[in-house]
């Protein structure tokens, strides 16, 4: 389903700033796989899903979804086969349109928008009823600017708005992290439910090791814009949060001794 | 009575310029320079064809097509070569001057002696009052001034009517979107740089279409009739914020309308009082500031109200 073969991607290229965020990732991910990224900060997880998503070119590589090559399609064409939801609940809906306007728009992903009505009569009905799927009460405010939600309900309707038309492809950028833990444990039983229920082929990136090691069906451990590790099938299954976190830990501890060798290396030859 | 009429109905005419500024700063939060010289790209192409002998309304009609051209430059400039918004709206706004001269061939246009929408009005007038003049609460009122407010009037219902309906469509929805929050509507597949094109394209025709209907009524173009205009809108639109207060499409498009119609009777009151015409635009732009700055002073006022 996603094929990315050797992607690299720089930033500031030349400059003092040069970040190599991503350093020749490859991935085949297979059509209805749950998939979690994991790894450190700036390791590069969220380059890697906005590379993706078409938020910037990759500087090389390819992209393929669903048998298309995609790697020079600008964002939006791509969002065609891609579901997105950000970390930010902000991100994934436009604060000053109403509940039933912002799904309306979803519910066009990848569609032409002509001369239609955004809100025909005939609509409301499957709106409300697919709003009312998530047990929020909200099909009760369809017609509430949708900026005065709460973040863990914005981050509900986002969900739903990426899945409102079957993606091909769903990004997950944390998109637990900034809610609260009763908002997140109710956002990711409701990820569950959604990508299983449409058995969605799914990229979700997080920091929780509870998450990781309890969701999908394949880890992917991120360093320093390369994959390190690739947990599937029976490994992945026997894989337990405590693992995931050790391996952190020697991560961090060969970083650590990287650094301060270079550090004597240089106190010695500089 | 006289002065009201006309302050009603340049407010009327005004409030297209101010809908097409809702559109470039509202909904986009582009401050669109080039109103200044798209309302005068209207006045000029309406004029010269009007004196050409070109129907009024076709006249008309070709000025709104001339704004979405220049509109079109504005977006296309920032769009596609990523020139900074108001720097796109400056180098358009400038290429026009020139333009604008070269349509009228002289830097006053006068249009006393052709057929104009002003004369349709006269007659619209006079089959409403039966007469050349009529009274209103114990005034003189002449055909004219009671045509032209009503025709204007109607213009504008029907054109924020289509404005209203557009923006409840998919494609004018997602227009809104776009100003809203732009990395959400592309992860929906909509190319926010074409919605700006766009955009500027409807708002820079509605603009040129005031300036049309403007050199109607006052019977001239002049080259420099649109300095300042932009400032113009922008009250009008912070106005018709602060009457309506909500972000709906309706709301916010009676609003302006309504901001601009306020405004303008705000302005001939002034001017009535004894303000100097020559400090009109100094008037207007310290106004906008105002607007623009009060609520960040209450918003701090507020605040510090809350500390103590
Ligand atoms: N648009 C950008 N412009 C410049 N640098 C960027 C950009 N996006 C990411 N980077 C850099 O690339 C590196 C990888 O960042 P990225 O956001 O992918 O990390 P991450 O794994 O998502 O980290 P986190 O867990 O903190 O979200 C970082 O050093 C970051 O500063
Ligand atoms: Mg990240």
């Amino acid at each position: 389903m996603l094929q990315l073969r050797e992607l690299r991607k720089t930033f500031f290229a030349g400059t003092h700033n040069e970040v190599r965020a991503l350093r020749g990732v490859s991935l085949q991910i297979d059509d209805g796989s749950f998939v979690i990224v994991i790894g450190t900060n700036g390791s590069g997880k969220s380059t890697l899903l906005n590379a993706v998503a078409g938020s910037f070119y990759v500087d090389q590589g390819a992209i393929n979804i669903a048998g298309t090559d995609v790697t020079r399609w600008p964002e939006h064409r791509r969002a065609a086969m891609i579901g997105r939801v950000f970390q930010n609940p902000f991100s994934g809906t436009a604060p000053s349109m109403t509940v039933a306007e912002n799904l309306a728009l979803a519910a066009r992903r990848g569609l032409r928008r002509g001369l239609g009505r955004l809100l025909p009569a005939r609509i409301h009905t499957e709106l409300r009823d697919r709003v009312a799927t998530l047990n929020m009460q909200l099909e009760n405010r369809m017609n509430n600017p949708i900026g005065t939600l709460s973040g863990g309900q914005r981050q509900a309707l986002t969900l739903l708005m990426a899945t409102w038309r079957r993606p091909d492809l769903l990004l997950l950028d944390e998109h637990t992290a900034a809610l609260d833990p009763k908002s997140a444990d109710q956002i990711v039983r409701l990820t569950e439910q959604i990508v299983s229920q449409h058995r969605l082929t799914t990229l979700m990136v997080t920091h929780s090791m509870q998450q990781a090691a309890t969701l999908g069906d394949r880890i992917v451990m991120m360093n320093q814009g390369s994959v390190l590790a690739d947990y599937r099938a029976a490994e992945r299954r026997h894989i337990r949060a405590e693992d995931l976190v050790r391996r952190f830990d020697e991560i961090r501890r060969d970083e650590l001794l990287d650094a301060s060798a270079a550090e004597m290396l240089r106190a010695q030859y500089l | 009575m006289t002065l009201l009429l006309s302050a009603w109905t340049i407010g009327l005419i005004l409030s297209l310029l101010s809908l097409g500024v809702y559109i470039s700063y509202r909904v986009f939060k582009f401050a669109d320079i080039t109103a200044d010289g798209s309302i005068t790209f209207g006045a000029a192409v309406a004029a010269s064809m009007l004196t050409h002998g070109v129907h009024p309304v076709t006249s008309s009609i070709a000025a709104f097509a001339a704004g979405c051209a220049a509109g079109l430059c504005t977006g296309i400039l920032h769009t596609r070569f990523r020139i900074n918004q108001l720097l796109s709206g400056i180098l358009v706004m400038t290429a026009l001057y020139s333009i604008n001269l070269h349509v009228m061939g002289q830097s006053n246009l006068p249009l006393l002696s052709v057929t104009t929408l002003t004369t349709y009005a006269q007659d619209l007038g006079r089959w409403l009052t039966g007469h050349d003049s009529a009274t209103l609460f114990g005034w003189p009122v002449s055909a004219r001034d009671a045509g032209s407010l009503v025709l204007s009037a109607a213009i504008v219902f029907i054109i924020a009517l289509i404005a209203w309906l557009f923006f409840n469509t998919n494609l004018g929805s997602a227009m809104r979107a776009s100003g809203d929050n732009e990395q959400m509507i592309r992860a929906l597949g909509v190319s926010v740089e074409n919605m700006i094109v766009l955009g500027l394209c409807i708002s820079n025709g509605l603009v040129a279409f005031a300036g049309a209907l403007l050199a109607q009524y006052q019977g001239f173009a002049d080259v420099q009739m649109g300095i300042g205009m932009i400032v113009w809108g922008l009250a009008s639109v912070i106005i018709g914020r602060a009457l309506t207060g909500t972000d709906s499409a309706g709301a916010a498009l009676t609003g302006t309308i309504m901001g601009s119609v306020l405004f303008r009777l705000i302005i001939a009151v002034a001017l009535r009082w004894g303000l100097n015409p020559n400090d009109l635009k100094l008037v207007t732009a310290i106004f906008v500031f105002g607007a623009l700055v009060l609520p960040m002073l209450m918003q701090k006022v507020r605040s510090h109200a809350a500390a103590s």
